[in-house]
């Protein structure tokens, strides 16, 4: 069917497609988000398809099979879900199939090796909403993906799609913007401006064009969120912004994703080309009258391009460097237009607050934090992955109910918010809500969603110094506390962690974040200090081991630990001397091993391989 | 134009709305230093961070760079206080650190009382010699001269003014307003046998008819001509002898 030319024609045929559906029937869901296809998503799915085909089975939607977005739960991609039983298998290889198709899709069996398994109590589960994982998720943002087929427009118009649009079509600009504002809804790319505040000021302003972005240019270390969306749920990013189009009059919108998310690139575009055929984006959509169109600004992966005046700066083909804070982009923006600009995950919360009300997403998480967000989840944790919670959970929440407590066994010792521009927030106030005002009050911030679990085994001041690293790497160098203070800062970082710290190094490192804060252009320069600033803070021994002590508490600094064997622990199997890249582990069969600490370059291969826990680092 | 008042250390002055502060508290006799903004060049400023103070408008305080923050009315600023001159100070010694050879930058440190620095200096092999990255010197030749031969290049600590590709440069005109502009000095420009060389390029420079000396490039006459119509003869003459 081409164009759809009215509210009335679009409920028809979402009815017709609906009744198409055999809702009895199974259906098979691969992972296709990037973490599963990179462990081996597609020969999955082709064997799921080979046998398909070959027996002839009927499968729901006469699609064959269906490849959807990222389930979040990566590191045990790829993962196979089976509807409607509702059962996730992990970690499927395509030799597995046969099986599944045979015992589960038919007969309704269960196989037990390829089905969750607790790494602490070693239940079993089969139901995906029964895993710890999953179970203490309330998914908005991420609410179809894994579920919808993202390269299928009919598959969004199934699960609900584009019903707040139609809503949206009914409503009075104004009050849509209204909505908005009761909602409470924060913008989830950092900063946390409510977004109907941000919408409303950019009305306020008189124009006769205004521009609306979407900010997909995530680009903290360890954080996936926006690429999930963009690469899971397209539509509801595009719904979102279209609902944003007719609350401030914009007609053009577009969608800043970096290129290194090449599958975002090719979903959205794909989506964008469905949504116009199906007469949701362009000229009178929908037969409203309205028109409002989307365009996509590949991003070249500079991190400051995700500043908001450096990325309307690069989608005006621009050199990315941001400019002087006082020019507010609601006023002048995107070619000096009106312009407002919500990140990706800001964009994918409005279909649904606008389908179920501003009362109910007011209802969710805190009193100024309102709805849930998306984190995601990853370090030292057992369970790393995507995930959606109301805000408000507290830290230790996150990290033991839903992460599934850390690594091995280990000590819990800090967690990492907020990327580059955030903070390290200790063990002890892990019971911390997580929301927007908590964060940034404890000395880090919410940023786009990136938590990293530390255990016991990350050194503070590294983990500061491979930030202010990075920082350095991504400092556009326009202004000078953020070009030439960061570099300074990492001679400090690096004198301390190599054991050349003395007692002023901390000092002068408070100086230059002072520095940042204050002097810097961006919000890249002035938040820049958080990473340095909260470990100093919390973490303060840990300077001072290494700056008095020279000693490296957490075994990480090179410079400062030495690698040793412990002869009541070794059994002599010649293991970690066979490993040793350096050949200068030494020691008869059966007998204790010594290392050469001249030669050794502390490489760590050797604990990593002993299986008796006889390497010690000090 | 609209008129508004604006407190500048504790007294009221007349400016015009949306005119930069420094510009304003330079007409007053207030000094505020500054490096990479120049009145002539409106898209110079806002990079170096040296002329920072300190300004209070509705019940909330920032620093701003007085070289492009406009004056509003019921704004209040304040240039010399303890936290403006800490910033300026470390601004300064980072600078210091940066270009050791820049008389500019250890003048300016000197006058906020700082004489050394306490960071690692770059010295040595680096071709950034006094250059603070400002852009000064992209702006005046897109802005001012029109022919965009430089731009800046490179991020972070390494950015800096190049021709394309790091070659000499077919468009530039060696007019030179890249070097004058220049608030460190760190653009070499040389003239020597009747040549002038900059960035790489020779020109070969034309004549005054009247006292011999090469005054201009024959690049930046041939753009003259072409950009402006006027007539070529009018450069027969240096400005000192028409």
């Amino acid at each position: 069917m081409g164009a759809i030319n009215s509210i009335e024609q679009l409920e028809a045929y979402r009815q017709e497609i609906a009744a198409e559906v055999k809702a009895d029937l199974p259906t098979v869901l691969v992972c296709f988000g990037t973490g599963c296809q990179a462990n081996g998503a597609r020969p999955v799915a082709e064997a799921f398809s080979d046998i398909i085909a070959e027996q002839g089975l009927e499968l729901n939607l006469s699609i064959g099979i269906k490849t959807t977005g990222c389930h979040g739960y990566c590191e045990n991609g790829p993962l196979v879900a089976l509807q409607p039983q509702g059962i996730l298998y992990l970690k499927v290889k395509p030799d597995d199939v046969p099986e599944i198709v045979e015992k589960s899709i038919k007969k309704g069996e269960i196989i037990e090796r390829l089905i969750y398994r607790d790494k602490t109590t070693s239940e079993m589960i089969a139901e995906y909403s029964e895993i710890p994982f999953y179970k203490h998720q309330h998914r908005i943002a991420l609410r179809n993906i894994g579920a919808v087929d993202p390269t299928n427009i009919d598959d969004y118009f199934l699960a609900g799609g584009y019903a707040g649009l139609v809503k949206a079509l009914g409503m009075k600009p104004d009050d849509i913007i209204t909505e908005i504002e009761n909602s409470g809804l924060r913008g989830r790319g950092g900063g946390g401006f409510p977004a109907g505040t941000k919408w409303r000021s950019c009305v306020a302003v008189d124009s006769d064009v205004r521009y609306l972005l979407c900010n997909g240019d995530e680009g903290d270390p360890g954080a996936f969120m926006d690429r999930s969306i963009m690469e899971g749920d397209p539509h509801t990013v595009i719904e979102g912004m279209i609902i944003g189009a007719i609350a401030i009059g914009a007609h053009m919108g577009y969608i800043f994703v970096r290129d290194e998310y090449p599958l975002a690139v090719r979903n959205l575009s794909s989506a964008i080309e469905a949504a116009r055929e199906k007469g949701l984006l362009g000229e009178n959509i929908l037969g409203s009258g309205f028109s409002f169109d989307i365009k996509i600004s590949r991003g070249g992966g500079a991190f400051v391009c995700g500043e908001s005046s450096a990325l309307m700066r690069s989608v005006a083909g621009e050199v990315g460097e941001p400019r002087a804070k006082y020019i507010r982009s609601v006023e002048r923006g995107l070619y000096d237009k009106p312009t407002v600009l919500n990140n990706v995950e800001t964009w994918a919360n409005v279909p649904e607050i606008i389908v179920k009300g501003a009362e109910w997403y007011a209802s969710l998480g805190t009193e100024g934090s309102k709805g849930t967000k998306v984190f995601s989840l990853v370090g030292k944790v057992n369970n790393t992955g995507l995930v959606e919670v109301s805000m408000g959970i507290s830290i230790r929440e996150l990290v033991e109910n839903i992460g599934g407590g850390i690594l091995n066994g280990k000590r819990f010792k800090a967690v990492q918010t907020g990327g580059p521009s955030g903070g390290c927030i200790p063990e002890r106030m892990a019971d911390l809500p997580v929301d927007f005002d908590s964060l940034t009050e404890a000395g880090s911030m919410m940023g786009s969603g990136g938590i990293i679990v530390m255990d016991e085994d990350t050194c503070m001041v590294d983990v500061a110094k491979y930030f202010i690293n990075f920082l350095v790497e991504e400092s556009c160098g326009k202004c000078t506390p953020c070009r030439d203070g960061l570099p300074r800062m990492l001679d400090l970082l690096t004198d301390i962690t190599e054991g050349r710290g003395g007692e002023e190094h901390v000092a002068l490192l408070e100086e230059l974040c002072d520095l940042l804060t204050w002097g810097a252009l961006c919000g890249l320069g002035t938040s820049a200090a958080n990473p340095v600033l909260s470990t100093i803070k919390y973490f303060r021994d840990e300077y001072d081991a290494h700056i008095r002590d020279k000693k490296c508490p957490a075994g990480v600094c090179k410079a400062l630990i030495t690698y040793s064997i412990d002869p009541e622990a070794c059994t002599g199997c010649l293991l970690c001397a066979k490993k040793c890249p350096q050949e200068c582990i030494t020691g008869e069969r059966k007998e204790p091993h010594t290392i050469d600490t001249a030669k050794c370059i502390k490489c760590g291969v050797c604990r990593d391989v002993c299986t008796y826990d006889a390497v010690r680092v000090s | 134009m609209e008129k508004v008042s604006v407190i500048i250390d504790g007294r009221t002055f007349e400016a015009v709305k949306d005119q930069c502060v420094l510009e304003v508290a330079h007409a007053s006799g207030i000094y505020i230093p500054s490096l990479c903004y120049n009145s002539e060049v409106t898209s110079s400023g806002g990079s170096c961070r040296v002329c920072l103070v300190e300004a209070h408008q509705r019940g909330r305080m920032r620093l701003v760079t007085s070289c492009n923050y406009p004056v509003r009315e019921g704004l209040e600023v304040k240039t010399d206080t303890p936290l403006v001159h800490g910033i300026r100070r470390g601004v300064l010694e980072l600078l210091m650190a940066r270009v050791p050879d820049s008389e500019v930058i250890r003048e300016m440190a000197a006058a906020e009382g700082l004489n050394d620095v306490r960071f690692r200096r770059d010295e040595g092999e680096n071709d950034r010699y006094k250059c603070i990255a400002c852009a000064m010197c992209t702006n005046v030749c897109a802005e001012v001269v029109g022919v965009y031969a430089i731009a800046m290049t490179g991020r972070g600590a390494d950015k800096k003014p190049a021709t394309p590709y790091y070659k000499p440069s077919d468009v530039c005109i060696g007019c030179g307003a890249c070097a004058y502009a220049c608030p460190t000095g760190a653009i070499t420009i040389t003239e020597e046998d009747g040549m002038r060389r900059i960035w790489g390029r020779d020109f070969n420079m034309v004549t005054c008819s009247v006292c011999g000396t090469p005054y201009i490039p024959e690049a930046q006459v041939d753009w003259i001509v072409r950009t402006t119509g006027k007539d070529r003869s009018f450069f027969d003459k240096c400005p000192d002898h028409r």
